[in-house]
């Protein structure tokens, strides 16, 4: 089990290497330049040769990689085109606040999909699923920036039960922290509660009908039991590995529910500096997505041997 | 491990990244501005702020929620324009304006231009730095040379038409110039001619522009900057300027700026009294915040503009009287009532309503669809022609906007075919003369020598049609070398009639400043230039 572990730890460098080569070209393909960006249109020919060259975007791309690569390697992300500030400051600046709101918005969106995907299992027929189905139909389609303004505009400004975004740290008024974070957490955690509730109903509705439910049923097992250690336990595999690329979807959501809810994190980060072609920063933000992706993947497939005895990641002799 | 789960993971990852970076683009102090945006109202206020007669109250935190994060507080590197919401309110420059835009003292109490190639600033004692140092001639030096020495600045290019400075006595300093060039002011006005403490940049460093502790000599002192977060400044006890009853300024403990990149929250936020000052708001919510007795809403005009590049250099709008017609038959009342919410005012020319040598009784050319056919007959094409008009992808207000000019222009026979790019292509392909027409703006300076003189001059750098009129070169030349204010205003008003005839770009409409309050904010200067300065402002508790 351990050599499975390091074995898939080691594979993610050279992933993440293929991901930041691509990288690398693709964002000084978009139209538009950091000089540009950062000295304006009334800048001399001989201001922008100037700051190109102190920059290093003079030299060429393979070069600049490598010399960049190289930092990395030894834990220098560089520092920031925009303001100069070392691109690890920025990233320690804004990561916890992403994954406040990340985790947050994982939970609630597992916390409320569960008992609701279960309801609309059993009570598939009856008016409970109807209204399970309905949340997971509007939650589907609604739009994060939607979904967002129509809870800050329902509850922040005609009922006034929830400040309208902003972000108060959980050290200075940890209340205050709490409540700025329920509307963006929702925002971000519904759309996949809504896919999540969608696939335990169904999943529910496969395994129920299988031979060893029945099996169990026979065994003159209590009906809870059935459900909870036979049929539930088995209806989460498929799950586990939608909730496990829906970190992937948690990233892309905070680009939006985090401008909407003024959150300071990676998202806006990420943003501002795309827009201002702040290369070292980018680069350094999808390195860690990637991580995460990575890391999430990992998570998802030694979730499946717990869950399914019959997976396995250790070899068996014989 | 399954590395195709990885990639289908990474995949719209990387889709969004390319997605946010081709619809990037920020707010810049100085660059073309993408058609329609900014929100202000018909101009019916007075710059300045409104007097009530009512008795300031001292003490108080002011909250103001900006459209976006500041990118560097040191004025040497700063490029956003949003960076100078903050530093006007902690640092002050050599020269200030008033609500004409006439220049006015500030840490620079008088100067002399009677050397045309110099300017003597004689400087206002008994200033101090916010880290204790003191404020005088060397500092002012040392600010000075910094931008000259640095060619990765933004500053450089403004002061290129200083040759050197030097120090004449403790208290005076001496600016000497290539050749006149009296826009100077207007440049140290803004962060050109910001004054920084040397000692407060020096014990700093690289830090300084992210963490500028006692850099300024202005109304408040930096405290934190806390990233896409807060800006958090304080009170400075000592400062240089007073009320008229001769009270310490500012009356303000603190203001907190606090960025909300979305506007509909920035509103919510303003409505829910968790911030007090919004820079901007929805153009469609105007009328409801001023219906709101609780808000504030006021409006003057500002100097961006919006507008259409033509290129004179090449086929058809290397014809005049086509560029004319295009002109005439362009209804510029509606299209400032449909598509900007009736917000800003109809441009007749370059210079703009706040401008020195802004001539209200010229009307430049407005619609007129007669003119326009007689224009088309005049200039051999009497049953009209077609030609391309880039505008920015993406907006669906550019994009009616687009489509209203289209209708306008078919209705004298004229063809549009519209060309949607991504917003830098746009600039990119503009700038290389690789275009017909484009709708590309232009956010504006104090100095309508910095509207025109690049845009219009015939190797200016930013006259991306190849216009050139010798009279035009020669009225815009004369505006920039005198420093008599009366012989400038005349340059001026001349200039403006000779492009607005010539039509390189088709003036559609100028911008308003807004002010976006609660009504607890009391004596708001409110300013053409858009700039938020506290330090004359109080807020009332209930």
């Amino acid at each position: 089990m351990t050599q499975y572990i390091v074995r898939r730890v080691l594979i993610m460098f050279p992933v993440a290497f293929l991901v930041t080569v691509f990288l690398f070209v693709l964002i000084r393909q978009t139209p538009g330049d950091p000089v540009l960006v950062r000295l304006g249109e009334e800048a001399t020919p001989e201001n922008r040769a100037a700051l190109r060259h102190e920059l290093g975007l003079d030299r060429p791309v393979a070069v600049q990689y490598v010399k960049w690569l190289g930092r990395v390697l030894r834990g220098d992300f560089g520092r920031s085109i925009r303001n100069n500030q070392p691109v690890l400051d920025a990233l320690a600046e804004r990561l916890p606040k992403t994954l406040e709101l990340g985790l947050v918005a994982f939970a609630y969106s597992v916390g409320i999909a569960i008992p609701l995907g279960t309801l609309g299992a059993l009570f598939r027929r009856g008016p409970i699923g109807l209204a399970a189905s309905a949340f997971t139909f509007a939650g589907v389609s609604m739009p994060n920036f939607f979904l967002g303004t129509l809870l800050i505009l329902f509850l922040s400004v005609k009922l006034g039960w929830l400040p309208p975004g902003q972000y108060v740290p959980f050290s200075e008024d940890p209340l205050d922290n709490l409540r700025r974070l329920i509307m963006p957490a929702i925002t971000l955690g519904t759309a996949g509660a809504a896919v999540n509730m969608r696939l335990i109903r169904s999943s529910l509705l496969d395994v129920i009908v299988q031979d060893y439910i029945r099996t169990a049923r026979a065994k003159g097992l209590p009906e809870r039991l059935v459900f909870f250690r036979h049929a539930l336990r088995n209806a989460l595999i498929p799950v586990v590995t939608i909730v496990g690329i829906q970190v992937g979807a948690l990233w892309e959501g905070a680009f939006v529910t985090e401008t909407i809810f003024a959150w300071p994190g990676v998202g806006r980060l990420t943003i501002n500096s795309i827009s201002g072609r702040d290369y070292p920063v980018v680069q350094a933000v999808v390195l860690i997505a990637a991580f995460s992706f990575m890391l999430s993947s990992l998570l998802v497939d030694l979730a499946y041997a717990w869950l399914d005895p019959r997976i396995s990641y250790v070899k068996r002799r014989g | 491990m399954d590395s195709r789960r990885v990639w289908t993971m990474l995949l719209p990852l990387a889709l969004l990244l390319t997605m946010v970076a081709c619809g990037g683009g920020e707010r810049q102090g100085a660059r073309a501005t993408a058609g329609p945006g900014g929100a202000g109202a018909a101009a019916t206020a007075t710059a300045g702020a409104v007097q009530t007669g009512e008795k300031p109250v001292r003490g108080g935190t002011l909250f103001i929620g900006l459209a976006a994060d500041i990118s560097n507080l040191d004025p040497l590197r700063s490029n956003l324009f949003v960076d100078r919401l903050v530093q006007y309110n902690m640092y002050d420059s050599l020269v200030s304006i008033n609500e004409k835009l006439e220049i006015q003292p500030a840490l620079a109490e008088s100067w002399d231009t009677s050397d045309p190639k110099a300017v003597v600033f004689r400087l206002r004692r008994g200033v101090k730095f916010h880290d204790g140092t003191e404020f005088n001639a060397e500092a002012v030096r040392w600010n000075i040379q910094r931008i000259l020495d640095d060619k990765t600045s933004p500053r450089n290019s403004e002061l290129a038409s200083v040759a050197g400075v030097e120090v004449v006595d403790p208290y005076t300093v001496k600016l000497n110039l290539k050749e006149p060039f009296a826009p100077l002011f207007s440049l140290l006005v803004d962060r050109a001619g910001m004054i920084v403490s040397p000692a407060a940049v020096q014990r700093a460093g690289a830090d300084y522009t992210r963490n500028p502790v006692g850099g300024g000599t202005g109304p408040f002192r930096f405290v934190e900057w806390k990233k896409d977060e807060r800006i958090v400044l304080e009170r400075n006890p000592d400062y240089w300027r007073k009320d008229k009853d001769g009270n310490p300024l500012p009356y303000l403990d603190r203001v907190v700026f606090r960025p909300i990149p979305n506007e509909e929250t920035r509103l919510a936020n303003l409505r829910t009294g968790e911030i007090d000052v919004s820079d901007g708001a929805p153009a469609k919510d105007v009328e409801a915040i001023k219906k709101n007795p609780d808000l504030i809403y006021r409006a003057i005009p500002a100097f961006a503009r919006d507008g259409i590049w033509l290129n004179a250099a090449i086929e058809p709008f290397n014809n005049k009287a086509l560029r004319q017609a295009v002109a005439y038959a362009i209804n510029r009342e509606e299209i400032l009532k449909t598509i900007f919410f009736d917000i800003g005012v109809v441009a007749t020319g370059p210079v703009a309503p706040p401008h020195l040598g802004f001539d209200p009784s010229f009307k430049g050319i407005q619609y007129d669809p007669a003119k326009a056919k007689e224009k088309l007959a005049e200039g051999g094409r009497p049953n009209g022609f077609s030609f391309k008009l880039g505008i920015t992808a993406g907006s669906p207000q550019t994009q009616l906007y687009g489509e209203l000019l289209k209708d306008q222009l078919a209705k004298v026979g004229i063809q549009v075919e519209l060309v949607q790019q991504e917003f830098n292509k746009l600039v990119s392909d503009t700038q290389n003369g690789n275009f017909q027409a484009s709708l590309i703006g232009w956010s504006g300076r104090i100095d309508p020598d910095g509207d025109m003189f690049a845009h219009f001059t015939c190797t200016g750098n930013f006259n991306y049609g190849k216009y050139c009129n010798p009279e035009a070169d020669k009225a815009l030349q004369e505006g920039r070398s005198t420093f008599d204010v009366e012989k400038r205003k005349a340059a001026y008003q001349r200039a403006n009639r000779i492009i607005a005839d010539d039509v390189p770009y088709i003036f559609i409409r100028n911008t308003v400043a807004t002010q976006v309050s609660t009504a607890k904010v009391r004596n708001y200067l409110l300013m053409p230039d858009q700039i938020m300065r506290f330090h004359e402002v109080w807020k009332r508790s209930s």
